[in-house]
């Protein structure tokens, strides 16, 4: 991509830098006026974490110039965004919680191996079927 | 100067152009075939350590606690390791090296019409690791308490402590070799991507490119997005090994069950990344010698790149009693019936095209029918170990492993041979001999049957895979099944024999067998462009254009029956 123009990189630093700022004074501010409830939550949420988001954006845009490269570069890399959450999702059930209700470790790990906790089917009922035959 | 004849029986007998030093001609060559023909000898020799390792365990299961031939007495620990690394070389250090490696970086080039890899160097380099990656193997089976004996899957926590698995140096080895291997593929895989991507010869669009080319293409690329997992896995278990983390050990708050999606995840695509380019060699060999159309070229594209999809979809069907959760049971079983579609897709294509050829019966048609046909019974007994009810009852028995070796075999063996034999006359200058290469054909392919049917009876009867002696559990010790296993040993035996005449075939045809023209077999694809065998920068001067498809056969109103793709359209208007 020898055509483009190099963008500022100190401009995106002033920009990530302010960014920054913000991302930090979002959860001092909710902090300092005692804001409570949803509202927190929202707030800290789009401060830390949207802008999070937006600095992980010009991040790689412009510093790992995926805005310069043919269009397939981000969806490799999207592509790849995905297959990771496939297999976080594939395997947080089994790793996060034992018997698929909660995502949280709230007790011990017993040392048993779980598997013996499920319900034993009713053995009864095939026989019943063909004792009616 | 290419008549010169250079063919050397020990390696990679080739043209040489401006004299080079033997070293810096085959050992450190960055000629793109040089590279392929290192990776194929290192990938038979290791072919034979791991059928030597299979016919020792294969004695002491037949024959349990006597001495076997050219081995002597199998300890149960001996028993692991050869097991283990029976695994290990076939999948990683024979498959991998001979179908991606090997072919990848000989036949990409040439079927792309261009000089040689863009990163010959890295390519180089590849090779260089995927040796140190063998060596650090052959040695971890010499050092003090032998080698790693935790299966190849090295399944935690026995594979995480010395104390567990009594291998306190071979275990770290092992997985140093394989992280290495991996290393050394990804970096092959850049190589073949890019190439692929970018040096194609002028005129040849995305559906011009050969079916094997693609394959080994797509390959690359699940290699690449599933190995992340596997090789942050294998840093975490050698850890658990070397410095005493405990990731994978339950006692001090890890989980076993980690190891085996990290493995899976990388492991499941891993299956279908060998098995695509065998998919590919049988397509370039039944169009060839069938002389017919590929039937449906973008169907089994789009069908391969769908399988290459859904194949990041199933990897916990290998755990179906491994404790994972039920409802991933079932979505795992919905995955792994639905990944039966793309693959059915492709053999029906193949199958459609042989649908009225005017078939050639010789060697290399000969593996690539027969890896149809085996393939078919690995993938159908797979539909039913991927239901998770049956999977659960069959899971660890000998019907699983009959299951993966009618996949395996067909891919790495008998696909391997088809390749051989077909692309031989290129590689080296010189025909096989097909008589010898039907004997060994059929040597090949009845013993084989006659190894892994009988495991199937014996898995459904409830053989379960680990064992080192049946004879110490009275349900599995009784005369018929012991008759069974007899067999099953003995057909190896005879299969291994019937090697024999491959070998020396090779060795001979190398040196003796009769000189190729360019296109001994009236193919239509790049490669048969390039003198037999091709000089360093494959094409001379003028790199070959490409007017259409790679599997223009028997088109109407032509003289012959094939349309190589680089003939200009007016010298077909001759007929």
């Amino acid at each position: 991509m020898a055509g483009h123009k190099h963008p500022s990189y100190f401009k995106i630093y002033i920009i990530l830098l302010i960014l920054f700022v913000i991302s930090v004074a979002g959860p001092e501010i909710a902090d300092i006026f005692h804001i409570e409830g949803a509202t927190r939550l929202i707030l800290i949420l789009v401060t830390a974490f949207g802008i999070a988001i937006v600095k992980a954006y010009y991040v790689l845009a412009y510093f790992m110039h995926l805005k310069f490269e043919k269009i397939y570069a981000p969806y490799i890399l999207l592509s790849m965004v995905a297959l990771m959450a496939v297999f976080f999702f594939g395997v947080a059930i089994d790793i996060m919680k034992d018997d698929g209700h909660h995502w949280e470790k709230t007790y011990e790990e017993p040392l048993v191996a779980p598997g013996e906790s499920g319900h034993h089917e009713d053995a009864g009922h095939a026989a019943e079927v063909t004792a009616h035959h | 100067m290419a008549e010169v004849a250079t063919q050397t029986a020990h390696q990679d007998g080739h043209h040489d152009h401006e004299e080079p030093s033997f070293w810096s001609k085959y050992v450190f060559s960055t000629d793109h075939k040089i590279i392929g023909f290192q990776y194929l000898f290192t990938g038979l020799a290791m072919a034979i350590i791991g059928g030597f390792f299979s016919y020792v365990f294969r004695m002491q299961l037949a024959f349990p606690g006597s001495s076997v031939p050219f081995y002597g007495v199998v300890s149960p620990a001996a028993y692991n390791m050869l097991i283990t690394n029976h695994g290990t070389i076939m999948i990683f250090w024979v498959a991998m090296p001979v179908l991606i490696a090997a072919l990848g970086n000989f036949l990409i080039p040439l079927m792309i019409g261009c000089d040689d890899m863009v990163f010959p160097k890295l390519n180089r380099l590849s090779y260089q690791i995927f040796l140190l990656s063998t060596i650090v193997l052959i040695a971890s089976f010499f050092v003090p308490q032998g080698g790693f004996g935790g299966a190849w899957t090295s399944y935690t926590p026995l594979s995480a402590k010395a104390e567990y698995n009594g291998t306190p140096f071979g275990a770290p080895l092992w997985l140093l070799a394989v992280t290495l291997e991996i290393v050394a593929f990804l970096i092959g895989g850049i190589n073949f991507i890019t190439t692929t991507m970018n040096a194609r010869a002028k005129g040849m669009k995305l559906y011009d490119i050969p079916m094997v080319v693609w394959m080994i293409v797509i390959a690359s690329i699940l290699f690449m997005a599933s190995v992340g997992p596997l090789v942050a896995g294998a840093v975490m278990l050698f850890f658990d090994q070397v410095l005493g983390t405990s990731f994978f050990d339950p006692a001090a708050g890890g989980d076993p069950v980690l190891w085996q999606h990290l493995f899976w995840f990388f492991g499941h695509p891993e299956v279908y990344v060998v098995l695509l380019p065998a998919m590919g060699v049988v397509a370039e060999i039944m169009c060839t010698f069938a002389r017919k159309k590929l039937f449906g070229y973008k169907m089994i594209l789009y069908s391969s790149v769908g399988l290459g999809i859904l194949s990041f979809f199933v990897w916990a069907h290998h755990q179906f009693i491994s404790g994972v959760d039920p409802r991933a049971a079932y979505l795992f079983t919905t995955t792994t019936l639905l990944i039966s579609i793309p693959v059915a897709i492709m053999l029906f294509a193949f199958i459609a095209t042989l649908w009225g050829g005017s078939i050639k019966f010789n060697t290399p048609m000969l593996f690539a029918m027969a890896f149809l046909g085996e393939f078919l019974i690995g993938g159908v007994t797979g539909i039913w170990l991927g239901s998770s009810g049956v999977d659960v009852y069959l899971h660890d028995t000998y019907f699983v492993l009959a299951h993966f070796h009618y996949t395996f075999v067909p891919i790495a063996v008998i696909a391997v041979f088809a390749a051989i034999y077909y692309w031989f006359p290129k590689m080296f200058g010189r025909m096989m001999n097909d008589t010898w290469g039907k004997i060994h054909f059929w040597g090949t392919i009845i013993p084989f049957n006659g190894i892994f049917l009988p495991l199937f009876v014996l898995g459904a009867s409830g053989q379960h895979r680990r064992i080192y002696n049946f004879q110490n559990f009275p349900d599995l010790a009784s005369e018929n099944f012991q008759d069974l296993r007899i067999f099953a040993t003995g057909s190896l035996i005879v299969l291994i024999l019937f090697q024999i005449p491959f070998f020396v075939n090779f060795i001979v045809s190398l040196k003796r067998g009769e000189k190729a023209s360019r296109n001994p077999w009236k193919s239509n694809t790049l490669e048969w462009v390039a003198p037999s065998p091709p000089p360093h920068g494959n094409f001379g001067d003028e790199l070959p254009v490409v007017y259409r498809g790679p599997y223009e056969y028997s088109v109407e109103d032509r003289e012959e029956d094939y349309w190589p793709q680089n003939q200009p359209p007016q010298a077909a208007a001759r007929s």
